[in-house]
């Protein structure tokens, strides 16, 4: 039968802030269109004397004892319903304390998002702060209810007044207001039909506005996202086992996966009992693979053409949802997709304010807050951009029996670090050089090097590379020095400040550096180079012979300094991927030498360069 | 097979390969119920024709004779690893349960002592969302502490399909690949691939059974629904609940959260 879009059933989260009626809502609305069963009827009715309250809609939902006692929604539930159109499942997220991790519970699932406020209390605490995570978990919209509207008299004023309200929070997350209803839950208004009791609203009710509502299609795009959940092996056939994230599989696709980057076709489709020819996204299906290459749970499994980053490091937004706090010493196991990586915490950039969306004044991440950290991985991780591909970009941390947060990835700012298989070299012999270079050491009387200046823009990098290579040219030492602004013109002029073009000026210019010492060169490099992936790389060309100098000075210096005014132009978003302002700077770990500019003079940091130099390089 | 059947296998296919790996010593409740079947039947579409755990039946001695009799016939014709566990007797049970529950209460003894006999770290229930209030709150992975407890307002978080597996050797996790299908699910999807039910389910002199449960604490309902696409019809318009023949759920207001709490299904 062919796929019917119509026939699937849409999960719909609701959520707002305690007590703003969520539970009594979704009772009220079963009630009008008649799915409540008799007997749960008279069960609720019996419930609810036994409570001596009215008809209490919300008890529905509620069904643990402490819930119903205490009128409070303690963990998050799913009712199935139908309108007369279509059937939805409802899932209720709780609005008290332990509502972060009950809510992402229930609405990392759905979608479709409520978001419910009571009129006359107005937009509170949990309004903001379940709207903001209704964000990071990728909605776009919601559908506003304003709600206990009999208790302000129907009055249009008052629903404006808070429509608008709403609506300029909303926007400053980025969140669209779909539709916005005033509604009673007590009463029935405006929820399965429209209400007498405000002429003034001439929009839709409810259900109407929920038949109608469009769903956000399912990414199909062609990219191919297939992550090993498992292998099976069944008489001399192993089957890798995995659902399709994205794109379609079928026999003869052409793969590569990650982070092995082997690359390998389809053979057959493993489906029991009889595989269909092609399969798409959702499917959990089995393949077997045209050779045997070594591959293993977790591993991802890609088209050839837009694989996914490989990296150790990036950075992520994150809620956290431990009474443990934030540790930087700690290491955590983070599960994205089917892989499961030991990573640590290296920073955390920002605490974000939910209610005022400014950063927060602290410094330890406590329960239920949302920050933006740098994470870091000994292993090399597959992964997407949040923007570019949600479900491989989203993943959760453990610490030890807890999961402790979930978050999404931003890689924007970092550099794919796949070791390409190079085919290139195979008919390729190197010539020997007619002068080797002990012999050039002899002559010039001292050994090559390379001296690697690292640092932010403005930390003084090429100012103390130019005068350490006056002094010494003095001294008589074949010294250059290669500034990074200066490949910019000529060998680097096709590249941009993308994270994969900074790796590759990196990568010229430590090769260039690398000729330069085979004529006998002490070379000195001044570029920001940010990644220490990419310092690692260029280190490993020689590292016999390499040295890391950090040229040290803080953010607020050197924008203070901006001798050449591009923090100024940064700040102002005029410049995008500038050093510590959009994209990261990571700082050496173990670096040979480091030079502070905010302590020392430049006098000072010459001198103490040029000694260094003259230590490590001369006979 | 409809787009909507389609999703809810793929993601019980998904629930049963992520216990596989990640849960050492784990066994498949089999009640030989209309779930526990469709159960199955899934188990064998993720594992590619062949269940690579045990399943198990909580006999408590005092199911139809027309359940034994498939259970039989099953077990040879699909080539099956069944451990049969028996219950303790009533009077071994907490006094304090309404009757029905009570009765009902000797499986959750039974299964506690065949998990710690066969120390399974993970038992697969064929349990629903839309069967029963407490049961929507159900987690997919909902771990079970020592004496199997279910420590409702403290659950884990769970999301992106991404669980916590990781607790003391004394929990055992309860593992749910049926949570999100409704009664109406199950029924279409037992019709689009054909996998047999014991016949108490078909209406014979105007009843029929619509769950199953032990013969004394279980009544039939009034129908005239004779086969499954039948049942499909009668319960589109249906206005009584599933489970309105089992005797246990209507004593009294928390008797399920009761048992629950304590380690029922």
């Amino acid at each position: 039968m062919k796929n019917n879009k119509n026939l699937s059933v849409p999960k719909i989260v609701i959520v707002g802030h305690v007590d703003h009626g969520k539970s009594s809502f979704i009772g009220r609305l079963l009630y009008d269109i008649g799915e409540i069963q008799e007997e749960k009827y008279r069960e609720l009715k019996k419930a609810s004397k036994k409570r001596g309250v009215e008809f209490e809609f919300a008890f529905l939902l509620d069904a643990l004892q402490d819930e119903r006692d205490q009128g409070i929604t303690i963990d998050t539930t799913r009712i199935f319903f139908k309108t007369k159109k279509k059937k939805y499942v409802f899932i209720d997220a709780p609005g008290h304390k332990e509502f972060i991790r009950n809510m992402i519970t229930g609405a990392a699932s759905a979608d479709i998002a409520i978001l419910i406020v009571d009129v006359n209390e107005g937009i509170k605490q949990q309004t903001k702060k379940h709207s903001y995570l209704l964000k990071l978990l990728g909605f776009e919209k919601v559908i506003a209810l304003y709600n206990k509207m009999d208790k302000v008299d129907y009055s249009k004023h008052k629903f404006l007044d808070i429509k608008s309200k709403l609506e300029t929070f909303l926007s400053k997350i980025g969140i669209k207001s779909y539709s916005s209803i005033p509604i009673s839950s007590r009463k029935g208004d405006n929820i399965v039909t429209l209400s007498k009791k405000m002429g003034w609203y001439k929009g839709f009710s409810f259900v109407q506005v929920l038949d109608e509502y469009k769903i956000q299609e399912i990414d199909k795009s062609e990219f191919i996202r297939f992550p090993v959940q498992d292998i099976y092996k069944s008489g001399d056939k192993r089957i890798i086992v995995g659902r399709i994230e994205s794109g379609k599989i079928k026999s003869g696709t052409k793969l590569i996966f990650l982070p092995s980057n082997e690359i390998v076709d389809v053979k057959t489709l493993e489906v029991w009992p009889k595989a269909k020819k092609e399969y798409e996204v959702g499917d959990c299906i089995g393949i077997t693979l045209s050779d045997q290459i070594f591959v293993d749970k977790g591993n991802m499994a890609s088209d050839i053409k837009n694989p996914p980053k490989l990296t150790k490091r990036f950075e992520s937004r994150v809620f956290w949802l431990s009474k443990k706090k934030i540790s930087f010493n700690k290491k955590y196991l983070m599960k994205i997709n089917t892989g499961e990586y030991e990573v640590s915490i290296n920073q955390i950039k920002k605490i974000i304010d939910v209610e005022s969306l400014i950063e927060k004044k602290k410094i330890n991440v406590e329960k239920n807050d949302i920050c933006e950290v740098v994470i870091h991985s000994s292993e090399l991780i597959p992964m997407d951009d949040y923007a570019f591909n949600k479900s491989t970009s989203r993943f959760c941390l453990l610490d030890e029996k807890e999961i402790v947060a979930g978050g999404i990835v931003d890689i924007r700012n970092y550099p794919d670090q796949r070791e390409y298989k190079d085919n290139s070299k195979e008919n390729i012999i190197p010539e020997n050089y007619a002068v080797g270079e002990i012999d050039r050491s002899i002559k010039y009387n001292h050994r090559p090097g390379i001296v690697w200046l690292t640092g932010l823009s403005g930390s003084g990098k090429s100012t103390i590379a130019k005068n350490v290579e006056k002094r010494l040219f003095q001294k008589n030492i074949n010294v250059f020095t290669l500034d990074g602004d200066n490949l910019r013109i000529g060998l680097n002029k096709n590249l941009d400040f993308s994270p994969e073009d900074r790796t590759e000026n990196i990568r010229r210019t430590a090769e260039v550096a690398n000729l330069f010492t085979k004529a006998g060169f002490v070379v000195l490099v001044s570029l920001i180079s940010p990644y220490r992936s990419e310092r690692k790389k260029a280190r490993d060309i020689r590292p016999e012979i390499f040295r890391e100098i950090y040229i040290e000075a803080s953010l607020e210096e050197c924008s203070k300094r901006d001798v050449k005014g591009l923090y100024a132009k940064a700040i102002k978003g005029e410049i995008k991927n500038f050093t510590g302002i959009s994209s990261p700077y990571e700082p050496p770990e173990m670096p040979n030498l480091v030079i502070n500019t905010s302590k020392c003079s430049i006098e000072e940091s010459v001198k103490k360069l040029e000694k260094f130099i003259l230590k490590e390089f001369s006979f | 097979m409809q787009y909507n059947l389609k999703k809810l296998e793929n993601e019980s296919i998904y629930i049963f390969r992520q216990a596989f790996r990640s849960i050492p010593n784990i066994a498949l409740l089999w009640s030989l119920g209309k779930d526990s079947n469709v159960m199955l039947w899934l188990a064998f579409k993720a594992f590619l024709g062949r269940i690579p755990f045990p399943l198990v039946h909580v006999d408590t001695g005092k199911k139809f004779k027309e359940m034994y009799s498939f259970r039989d016939r099953y077990v040879k014709r699909w080539n099956l690893n069944l451990i049969k566990g028996s219950c303790p007797p009533i009077n071994k049970i907490d006094p304090s349960l309404p009757p029905a529950a009570r009765s009902a209460a000797r499986k959750t003894e039974g299964l506690r002592k065949i998990i710690k006999e066969n120390k399974f770290r993970g038992i697969i229930a064929g349990i629903r969302r839309d069967e029963q209030g407490t049961r929507a709150k159900e987690r997919t992975f909902s771990p079970r502490t020592d004496s199997g407890t279910w420590d409702i307002k403290n659950q884990p978080p769970e999301f992106w399909d991404q669980s916590n597996f990781n607790y003391p050797k004394s929990v055992h996790i309860r593992i749910h690949p049926l949570l999100g299908w409704t009664e109406i699910d199950i029924w279409e999807y037992i019709k689009c691939e054909k996998i047999p039910v014991v016949d108490l389910y078909f209406s014979k002199n105007g009843k029929r059974y619509r769950s199953l449960g032990d013969e004394d604490i279980t009544l039939p309902v009034e129908s005239t629904a004779k086969n499954v696409d039948e049942i499909i019809e009668e319960l589109k318009i249906s206005k009584t609940s599933e489970r309105s023949g089992r005797k246990m759920d209507h004593e009294e207001e928390n008797v399920f959260e009761r048992l629950r709490s304590k380690g029922y299904m």
